[in-house]
């Protein structure tokens, strides 16, 4: 394959992942109806990770700023009518996603254990750091980021590296959104830190999972690895 | 069924066709006006700037003639979550306690209604307007044809430095083209499970694992699909050559007037004194 045709390649297969995510932010049909205030959880940023996933950083920053500017362009509340929430953190979704990526492609089973490990012991750390703040939240993300663990850990025994990697992938994108619209909509005012911690574990949570079954569907199915090679969905 | 069908008609922004001088403008001013104005609104926190930037946009939109009711008509679901944010931002912003307006106390429960809030709960449903309406602008008085060439020749300076501002403007003009394809080919999908009796809407929203996977359900399958055509596509532009950016001409070239020199002029005015008024002492 020539340069001219690896461009050619990104380039349609960003337009293509883009049009997703335009048709699912426009439609409202990539909406997971929660039961929060805020009322949904959203998809529309998982073609920016497959697109990180698939073509690299480069093209995951590119759907990212086009969901941002789609999700902009759409937003009913004031919180997303500011470019600097809706387009700005979006950015870095694909390309955290690309990078988590290419970085556990060749990691061991041991190194990703290991892994688990040190950013459990993190969480346990920041939950004690949380619970001299905020009381009843400390114990909540305490017994969240164990079951967590324990889940990946067995998980991780039994699936292929390749998946893993993929899953870890698309949940670190989409902490990325999370995490980083709900701090900018902190810093600028919209909701105080209480409603963000609430908004981002109300929503953050199913966003990550559903990103990371998605995402492994998706890509599975496209590159043939895992226990689905060879099937077509 | 009524809002499956619907799907294939998404757009972002109808253009709406009312020949103004706005309509008129060339798409690359409108675009650089555009970004302009999206600046200033986000730098704008005083009252006096938003007031001066919403009568201005505003004007705009009047001169455009587009329908102002149905441009707000399109917040009207999302009018309580608005107020129920906005009132949430009013009581819990806290603030300095001097500045306090209004301070409620009853048992353990103290809520101080700081100066600043209220100046942040008013600029910022301001702003959202002040948004609403420049969005509407550039949508409903520019094609989706005029937009992916302006973006393109706005993006052009980029290809001096060897970043791909073709390829960017190509992106979009893929994404915007096949928009309707995927929505019908997601209408299709829909259609297929509602005849299999499994049913889109109607669930509570308590049950969260089933609504997720019924929305990855859903897109999954759109996802292999796209892939599929883009493949295909990737191999078309292939046997037609297709090479970037370079040494591209087009069919239909925008003229750049005396009008749209005047909106840039008067547009940069407007976000000069937007930026000027945020420093004056008064607010």
């Amino acid at each position: 394959m020539t340069s001219y045709d690896k461009g050619t390649r990104r380039v349609i297969t960003a337009g293509w992942l883009l049009a997703i995510t335009l048709l699912l932010t426009l439609t409202r049909t990539g909406m997971i109806p929660v039961p929060t205030p805020a009322a949904n959880a959203t998809v529309s940023h998982i073609p920016a990770i497959i697109g990180g996933i698939l073509e690299g950083p480069i093209v995951g920053l590119v759907i990212g700023l086009g969901f941002g500017f789609a999700s902009f362009m759409s937003a009913t509340i004031p919180l997303f009518k500011d470019p600097l929430v809706a387009v700005l953190p979006r950015l870095f979704i694909g390309v955290t996603a690309a990078l988590s990526y290419a970085a556990l492609q060749r990691a061991s089973k041991r190194t990703l254990a290991v892994m688990v490990a040190i950013v459990l012991l993190f969480l346990l750390a920041f939950s004690y750091e949380v619970s001299k703040t905020i009381a009843w939240l400390g114990p909540i993300i305490a017994i969240i980021s164990v079951a967590g663990a324990a889940f990946i850990y067995w998980w991780m025994r039994r699936e292929d590296v390749r998946i893993v990697g993929l899953a870890v992938a698309a949940g670190v994108g989409s902490l990325t959104n999370t995490v980083l619209v709900l701090s900018v909509a902190v810093l600028r005012g919209y909701l105080s830190s209480e409603a963000a911690w609430g908004i981002g574990l109300t929503h953050g949570v199913p966003e990550v999972i559903v990103a990371a079954v998605v995402t492994v569907a998706v890509v599975a199915a496209l590159r043939q690895i895992g226990s689905r090679r060879g099937s077509r969905l | 069924m009524a809002s499956i069908a619907s799907l294939r008609h998404v757009s972002i922004g109808q253009y709406i066709a009312m020949g103004s001088v706005v309509h008129r403008l060339d798409p690359r001013g409108k675009l650089i006006c555009f970004g302009l104005l999206i600046i200033a609104t986000v730098a704008a926190t005083t009252y006096t700037s938003n007031v001066l930037l919403l009568a201005a946009v505003l004007g705009l939109v009047l001169l455009a003639r587009l329908p102002v009711g149905y441009l707000l008509s399109t917040v009207k679901p999302a009018v309580p979550v608005i107020l129920i944010l906005a009132l949430m931002q009013l009581l819990f912003y806290g603030g300095s306690a001097d500045a306090a307006l209004l301070t409620l106390s009853w048992g353990p429960i103290h809520i101080v209604v700081g100066r600043d809030a209220v100046r942040m709960v008013v600029t910022s449903l301001l702003r959202f307007l002040d948004l609403l309406f420049l969005t509407s602008l550039l949508t409903n008085t520019t094609t989706h044809g005029e937009l992916t060439r302006g973006l393109e020749s706005v993006l052009s300076p980029l290809n001096a430095l060897h970043l791909p501002g073709h390829e960017l403007a190509m992106i979009g003009a893929i994404a915007l083209r096949f928009v309707p394809i995927l929505g019908e080919q997601m209408e299709s999908i829909l259609m297929a499970r509602e005849s299999r009796g499994v049913g889109t809407g109607g669930s509570s929203r308590w049950r969260v694992v089933r609504n997720a996977q019924q929305v990855a359900a859903l897109i999954v399958p759109l996802f292999v699909d796209a892939y599929r055509r883009s493949e295909e596509m990737m191999l078309a532009m292939q046997a037609r050559c297709y090479r970037g950016g370079r040494g591209r001409t087009h069919l239909l070239e925008s003229a750049w007037r005396l009008s749209d020199a005047l909106a840039l002029g008067l547009t940069v005015l407007l976000v000069a004194s937007v930026l000027a008024l945020q420093h004056l002492p008064f607010h």
